[in-house]
């Protein structure tokens, strides 16, 4: 390979041995060869990118902070008592954000003071860099003097613009210690990958019509009619505005602020937000007075009369009014200085909770007019749905969606936090101010405290939220930042396998809020998702159709796209800003929820598509990833209309634009309205404007690797998506520098025969998952039944699914002291003391420093390292041993296991001596019986006979089966995909090729049958791929011959190793006797309530008694005959002895009478007091189940007596 | 390599019973012990060890060799195993691949041949068994055995073997499914079909015929000649059958003697190193019914004692 050229981007489906090869040998210098997996992640990375880009998502968040204000002066005096108040102004300017260096405190590092991702996953640590804020502040109209404060240190995701891989070609990435194909997108808290999982929220600035009856319950007169919009500002955090319709008539505006509800009459907020008339308002809502269809619009012109009339009781009258009005009411929560005038405040009101989007900042007058046609139009809307006009807009589907980016939300989170920050200066201030008898904020006193004394109280460690935020999941917020759920946002990238790892990066929920309602809509897979989620793809059970994947080729925007152009090309194409009455004769145009005027629909129709044709085109400044939602005009429909989105969080797709044979970029929104034609024949001339590029589109990355899905039940392919992702494969070639707390690894991993050109393309041969093994169908030895599968012992030896698992013991000294760490602290140090004794055992599994040898063997009980206690001698500064003694960290799991690696974990500084190591263990799993495997049709199987190979079935060539199922597993099933595979991996392995097993490729003129049995009939085979084989045990041959053929398998995680939980006697509950439950502690199964009747229906009584009693809480108990107590029984004591040792009699107390000397000694027995009885000698041993005396205990506490009758 | 052959006027169960003697339990010898004493390669020991144990080694005169459970000595010693010594230490920076040549005999053993690595590839090589990187090496000891494929697939002298009858179906056995065509469908092995005689048009359906005439095509991994193995696979055949001839006459004539024949693996016995026979537990062998326990049963647990019984 020449080295100037550029590396080929280009897979087909072949096996590309010697190339991928190359591509591990000399990782590229110039660029990945996988760029489609970059690609997958983006949305992860770019959203990140976008937070702290200049003029990103962070400056626009401080812009819309401002600047805060504070008054001098005790806030509970009196008002005459204060003067004239002076104001402090605080504000954030800039915001820096480094890349994760070593501290200052950090003497040793000179040259290179970068801290890698890979020493943060092995040092467990977080990788993190710090981050600092510029802040301005100003007394009254003075000058602003500046600072910088460091915030501490935040989280850094993979890849972006602040980690140290950002760019790096694959050389470098190798020997960075990552994988050559690290994609980065996530975030390294505590040694463990996190990442922020997307979540599907409404779609942005776009009204939409909703009806629920929850809406009732906001007050008397509530109907179930509402309009809702998700108003997003420029920093993408988000205001919900919704308006209600009353039964009279009324529209009521409601939004939530710092979690509390608000609801005000519309008709105020638009009077607030422009100087207007009541006719205006009217026309807005209604129509201009000359135009089409008033005459009809006797419903709506009723209710627009009602809303002016009603509102007259306000008797506000102007614009400054209103605002002051609003002002004075909202002023407390908004929380404003106390000093600003009730109008300022109406205006900040308006500013920050109406219509956001439109203008959140600096907010002219002509963003208010914006608000208020906007506000318009969603009054029309209502009025249109409650008339019937308009149906209801489906909250549920794709199309109303969008999804809330990672970056973006970890963007909002640290606006909100840098907010806080900044309110919080408040508590400080007061507190300074109360101590020093209220300066003023002009007193040279202050100009000398703020910074020590009033700044550094604040709570400046915004980095310790973020990784809160990261390593919990956890929202903890005032606003709640207008979402659903506060919990579940983040989850761990786990490395179970790749396709575990790679799928976190493309899945989507619906969000926590919707996992416990009781409907399951939310979960339907509707028509609208096609292309954009994976139908395949979501798990079952509880999360099914909550979680979702996105489809491989659907991509997600994180920015906006310039369309500066639109509205003036709108103009041209005919778009007036007046409205006429009826939906006939004009519709609205919009761009990203901004009315840019009314058209008639015909005119709305050309609209659309001249937009589409110069967006494909490239031409008038129309970017490609617009999505042009053109709403034609229906009876009922969705309401009409041209709404244009060009703002992030999108998902778009591509397909092919006919007209032009170009690529276009499909939005979920247009989408429904489109006619895009499946495949090409299937274009119809004069309808269909869009052909998909593939079918398979639509699938997942996982989904499209079910080797001929269309041939199986759908329910089968979804299945394989969920075993895919737990199989035993490889989850990186990076193994070394990885320190999960549990891997999986196939040690015999093989690149499938039978595979879509699209695994190359992913890359997948650089993470094997199974191993192509040679299947016969047959039901042979009665081991296969019910899903078993017998493995060919001879197969298993020389090394079929042979796995390890790797984990990760962490011995950590300082466990439990999280005090500060400073160097005289330290109490406990690794390896043996010093000149001290050190026995020859301790020395087998351990190094002269007390640190467990590379490749010892452990058993339960052994001993991984060594450590001693010290304290710290200042006079010579070292540590010194006192005690003499040896400690040691032990290995408790009872399966074996080698010492893989050890690491030796220092600490940031690099002074401390090492407190912490690591301790990466090996434990070989070969297949045994009871683990699982699984073809990759949702064919699961667990290994029950490990068959020796001289009696497995043998084909004429001598050929032996690796495994053998049943036939059974196939009526029912129909996973037709799994005999195509077999068919197809049979006449691969015969011709050494690569099969292509791109699903909808085959149709009925061309079978994949005819295709492969083609090919197997070339090779000397039959063609449907049967052959007559032989017992192995009579060697006579069968009287069919059977279907043989090559599988891939997966072996699965579950194994019976980890699972199995068996119990003669064990621990035992201290309470009642009864064995605990937990596999872990050795603990029993339950024999429950319905295993008790299944016994008692038997009639295995014994078998009951042994389980219930003799395995469980068999007890001797003592009794009382005559009173029948088990609780007034006691041991006695002998008299005369010196310890007072029991004489193993047993006498009732209740039953004796206090001995008065008169009696006979042998007659006399004495309890535990030294008190003297006699009688209380009727006394049996019973066996009882221990929790009968408990129960008994229990209700004697109550004053309940029980009574035993014992006989004979 | 291959032997292929046929047996006439035979019968199926005594040629399917050569088909198992010759893929399972001819001896043959290889690696069953690795002493690891250096490996900073990026393979794991056990992983390199398996490998290791998969590697053909030559078995001519393994009859030389005895049986590691028969020897007399403690472990194994030169009569009963070859020592093979792996040292191999990469110090240039191309990345260096140890290959089954590197195998050194390094014991005196029964033969010349025995024990060596079977080499067959044009540049005498071997089969790669690990690759190293500048400073990593490797040195390991393995000591090979003598055993059956019975015990472990290592020891399987053949590969694949070809075993079939009646390649045209005159008796039956099968019953072919065919889509359209069975002619069109099932491919005809035209050498073998001619030699056992094509099915007369018309011929009448016997009933009675049984299959006699039987093809092997033995396939050897590279240990033994395949031919040797059909030899080998008959004498240990006719071995076994004299055992069980021996046997069931009882002590006329063979007073126990051993006739030194391979062994299947015993499941619960010392084959494996001596695991207990099943019916042990963790916690002793004794059960809540009594059998040992002094203060009794149920009272105590080898957690300690519980809070009832006992204790009075």
């Amino acid at each position: 390979m020449a080295p100037a050229a550029t590396t080929d981007t280009q897979w087909a489906t072949g096996f590309d041995t010697v190339r991928r090869q190359r591509l591990f040998q000399n990782p590229p210098k110039d660029r990945t060869a996988y760029p489609t997996l970059a690609a997958a992640v983006d949305p992860h990375i770019d959203s990140f990118n976008a937070v702290f880009a200049s003029g990103g998502l962070l400056q626009h968040g401080i812009k819309d902070i401002g600047t805060k204000v504070f008054l001098d002066s005790d806030p509970h005096a009196k008002p005459e008592d204060v003067g004239q108040q002076n104001r402090l102004h605080v504000r954030i300017q800039e915001v820096f954000f480094e890349k994760s260096v070593l501290p200052h405190t950090n003497k040793f590092a000179l040259k290179n003071r970068n801290i890698l991702p890979a020493e943060c996953r092995e040092r467990h640590a977080t990788y993190r860099g710090k981050l600092r804020a510029r802040i301005e502040w100003k007394v009254n109209n003075g000058d602003w003097q500046e600072t910088v404060r460091e915030l501490g240190y935040v989280p850094i995701m993979l890849r972006s613009n602040r980690c140290h891989l950002e760019n790096m070609t694959p050389d470098q990435l190798v020997k960075a210690k990552e994988e050559s194909e690290e994609l980065g997108g996530y975030f390294i808290v505590n040694g463990i990958e996190k990442l922020i999982r997307m979540l599907l929220v409404n779609r942005r600035n776009y009204p939409m019509a909703i009806k629920r009856g929850a809406f009732t319950n906001r007050g008397p007169g509530y109907t179930s009619y509402g309009i809702v919009i998700r108003c997003v500002r420029p920093d993408q955090t988000s205001q919900t505005n919704a308006l209600h319709y009353l039964s009279d008539g009324n529209v009521n505006l409601r939004f939530s602020w710092r979690k509390a509800e608000y609801l005000v009459p519309v008709m105020m907020v638009l009077k607030a937000l422009v100087e207007t008339n009541d006719r205006e308002i009217f026309e807005g809502i209604v129509g201009a007075a000359d135009s089409k269809g008033l005459e009809e619009k006797q419903f709506v012109t009723d209710r627009v009369e009602l809303l002016l009339r009603t509102y007259k009781v306000y008797g506000l009258h102007s614009k400054a009014k209103t605002r002051a009005y609003l002002g004075e009411k909202f002023k407390i929560i908004l929380q404003v200085p106390e000093d600003m005038s009730d109008e300022d405040a109406g205006t900040e009101f308006l500013r920050k909770i109406i219509l956001p989007h439109l203008g959140s900042y600096d907010v002219t007058e002509s963003q208010n007019t914006d608000k208020f046609r906007m506000l318009l139009f969603m009054i029309r809307k209502l009025y249109a749905l409650v008339e019937g006009e308009c149906s209801v807009d489906n909250p549920d589907a794709v199309q109303n969606q969008e999804v809330l980016l990672g970056g973006h939300l970890y963007g909002m989170i640290l606006k909100e936090r840098l907010e806080e920050w900044l309110n919080l200066l408040r508590l400080p201030l007061q507190d300074w101010g109360r101590r020093n008898d209220w300066p003023a904020f002009t007193s040279p006193d202050f100009q000398r405290d703020f910074l020590p004394k009033i700044l550094k109280r604040t709570n400046e460690n915004l980095g310790q939220a973020m990784e809160y935020f990261l390593s919990t999941g956890n929202l903890a917020s005032p606003t709640g930042l207008d979402l659903q759920q506060t919990a579940g946002f983040c989850v761990v990238a786990e490395k179970i396998n790749f396709y575990r790892f790679i799928s976190h990066f493309r899945m989507v929920h619906r969000g926590a809020f919707f996992a416990q309602l009781k409907t399951t809509t939310v979960r339907k897979l509707l028509p609208e998702s096609w292309g954009f989620l994976c139908p395949v793809h979501t798990p079952d059970g509880s999360p099914c159709g909550l979680l979702n994947h996105l489809a491989h080729k659907c991509k997600i925007a994180t920015q906006s796209v310039d369309v500066s152009a639109i509205p003036g090309l709108v103009a041209q194409l005919g778009v007036s800003s007046k409205s006429s009455a009826s939906l006939e004769a004009s519709v609205v145009v919009q761009l990203d929820g901004r009315v840019l005027g009314f058209c008639s629909p015909k005119q709305a129709k050309v609209i659309g598509d001249t937009l589409r044709y110069w967006k494909v085109e490239g031409t008038h400044g129309v970017p490609l990833e617009l999505e042009v939602g053109y709403i034609p005009n229906s009876s009922g429909g969705q309401y009409p209309g041209v709404y244009m989105f060009s703002q992030a969080a999108r998902m778009y797709r591509p397909t092919k634009y006919l007209p032009l044979n170009k690529l276009d970029y499909v939005g979920p929104f247009e989408q429904p309205f489109m006619s895009i034609a499946c495949t090409d024949p299937e274009i119809v001339s004069g309808d269909s404007t869009h052909v998909e590029y593939d079918p398979t589109n639509i699938l997942s990355i996982l989904a499209n690797m079910t080797p001929f899905s269309d041939f199986n039940q759908s329910p089968r392919n979804m299945y394989q998506c969920q075993m895919g992702k737990q199989s035993m494969g490889t989850p990186g070639t990076a193994l070394r520098y990885r320190t999960d707390n549990k891997t999986y690894r196939l040690q015999t991993g093989q690149t499938p025969v039978v595979r879509p050109p699209l695994h190359n393309e992913y890359g997948l041969d650089n993470f094997p998952n199974g191993t192509n093994a040679v299947v016969a169908v047959i039901s042979y030895t009665g081991y296969d039944m019910d899903d078993a599968m017998i493995l060919n012992k001879s197969s298993h030896e020389r090394g079929f699914g042979h796995g390890t698992i790797y984990k990760t013991k962490i011995c950590d000294l300082e466990e439990g002291n999280r005090k500060n760490r400073s160097s005289t602290s330290i109490s406990k140090l690794f390896g043996f003391v010093p000149n001290g004794l050190i026995r020859a055992a301790w020395r087998e599994k351990l190094d002269d420093d007390g640190l467990p040898l590379i490749g010892t063997e452990l058993r339960s009980g052994d001993i991984i390292a060594a450590w001693h206690t010290v304290s710290y001698d200042p006079t010579s500064g070292e540590y010194i041993n006192r005690d003499g003694q040896t400690n040691f960290f032990k290995y408790k799991e009872d399966e074996v296991a080698f010492v893989e690696e050890v690491r030796i974990i220092g600490s940031e500084s690099g002074s401390d001596p090492c407190q912490k190591i690591s301790v990466k263990l090996r434990v070989p799993r070969s297949p045994v019986i009871g683990d699982k495997f699984s073809s990759r049709h949702g064919q699961k199987g667990v290994c029950s006979q490990k068959w020796p190979s001289i009696d497995m079935p043998f084909s004429e060539s001598g050929i032996q089966p690796d495994v053998i199922i049943n036939p059974h597993a196939f009526p029912s099933r129909m996973t037709i995909g799994m005999f195509v595979e077999s068919l197809a991996g049979k006449a691969g392995a015969l011709h050494g090729i690569a099969q292509d097993s791109t699903p909808f490729r085959f149709d009925e003129q061309n079978t994949a049958v005819d295709y492969f049995g083609h090919q197997l009939m070339k090779a000397g085979y039959n063609y449907y791929g049967n052959e007559p084989m032989y017992s192995g045990i009579t060697g006579q041959e069968f009287a069919a011959d059977i279907y043989l053929g090559v599988v891939y398998y997966q072996r699965l995680r579950h194994m019976v190793n980890d699972k199995y939980q068996v119990r003669t006697t064990g621990p035992i509950n201290q309470l009642t006797g009864q064995p605990i439950k937990g596999r872990k502690k050795g603990g029993g199964i339950r024999v429950g309530e319905m295993e008790r009747d299944a016994l008692l229906a038997h009639g295995t009584a014994f078998l009951l008694q042994d389980r219930l009693m003799n395995c469980s809480d068999y007890t001797k108990a003592a009794i009382c005959r005559s009173c029948g107590s088990f609780l007034s029984t006691t041991p006695t004591v002998s008299e005369f002895e010196r310890k007072k040792r029991g004489t193993g009699a047993v006498r009732c107390r209740r039953c004796a009478k206090l001995a008065d000397g008169i009696e006979s000694k042998s007659e006399i027995w004495t309890d535990g007091n030294g008190i003297r009885f006699t009688g209380g000698d009727d006394i049996a041993v019973v066996a009882v189940p221990g929790v009968l005396k408990y129960l008994d205990v229990e209700l004697a506490s109550m004053g309940v007596r029980l009574k035993f009758q014992v006989s004979p | 390599m291959h032997a292929k052959f046929l047996v006439q006027n035979f019968n199926l169960e005594t040629a399917n019973a050569l088909r198992r003697v010759m893929l399972a339990e001819i001896p043959t010898i290889a690696i069953d012990i690795v002493e690891v004493l250096d490996n900073t390669s990026v393979l794991a020991d056990e992983f390199i060890s398996h490998r290791l144990g998969l590697i053909p080694l030559c078995a001519k005169g393994v009859e030389e060799v005895q049986y590691s459970r028969d020897c007399d000595c403690e472990g194994y010693c030169e009569l009963c195993s070859v020592v093979l010594t792996l040292n191999a230490k990469c110090t240039s920076s191309e990345i260096m691949k140890v290959y089954a040549r590197d195998l050194v005999v390094s014991t005196s053993t029964a033969n010349e041949e025995v024990g060596r690595p079977v080499i067959t590839d044009p540049e005498g090589k071997g089969s790669c068994i690990v690759k190293l990187r500048k400073g990593q090496s490797i040195h390991m000891r393995c000591i090979a055995k003598k055993g059956i494929a019975k015990e472990h697939a290592k020891w399987a002298p053949s590969a694949a073997i070809g075993f079939e009858y009646d390649p045209n179906n005159k008796l039956r056995h099968l019953d072919y499914w065919y889509e359209r065509d069975m002619k069109e469908e099932w491919p005809v092995d035209e050498e073998t079909a001619n030699i056992d005689g094509r099915e007369a048009e018309g011929e009448p359906f016997d009933y009675d015929a049984v299959p006699s005439r039987f093809f092997y095509n033995v396939e050897t991994v590279g240990g033994l000649e395949p031919d040797q193995i059909v030899h080998q696979g008959i004498k240990v055949l006719q071995r076994k059958l004299a055992e069980t001839i021996a046997a069931v006459q009882g002590g006329d004539n063979a007073d126990g003697v051993d006739f030194g024949g391979a062994q299947s693996p015993q499941m619960n016995g010392a084959g494996y190193g001596g695991q207990d026979a099943g019916f042990t537990t963790p916690y002793g062998n004794t059960s809540v019914w009594g059998a040992g326990t002094t203060n009794g049963a149920g009272g105590t647990t080898p957690y300690g004692a519980t809070p009832y019984g006992g204790g009075y």
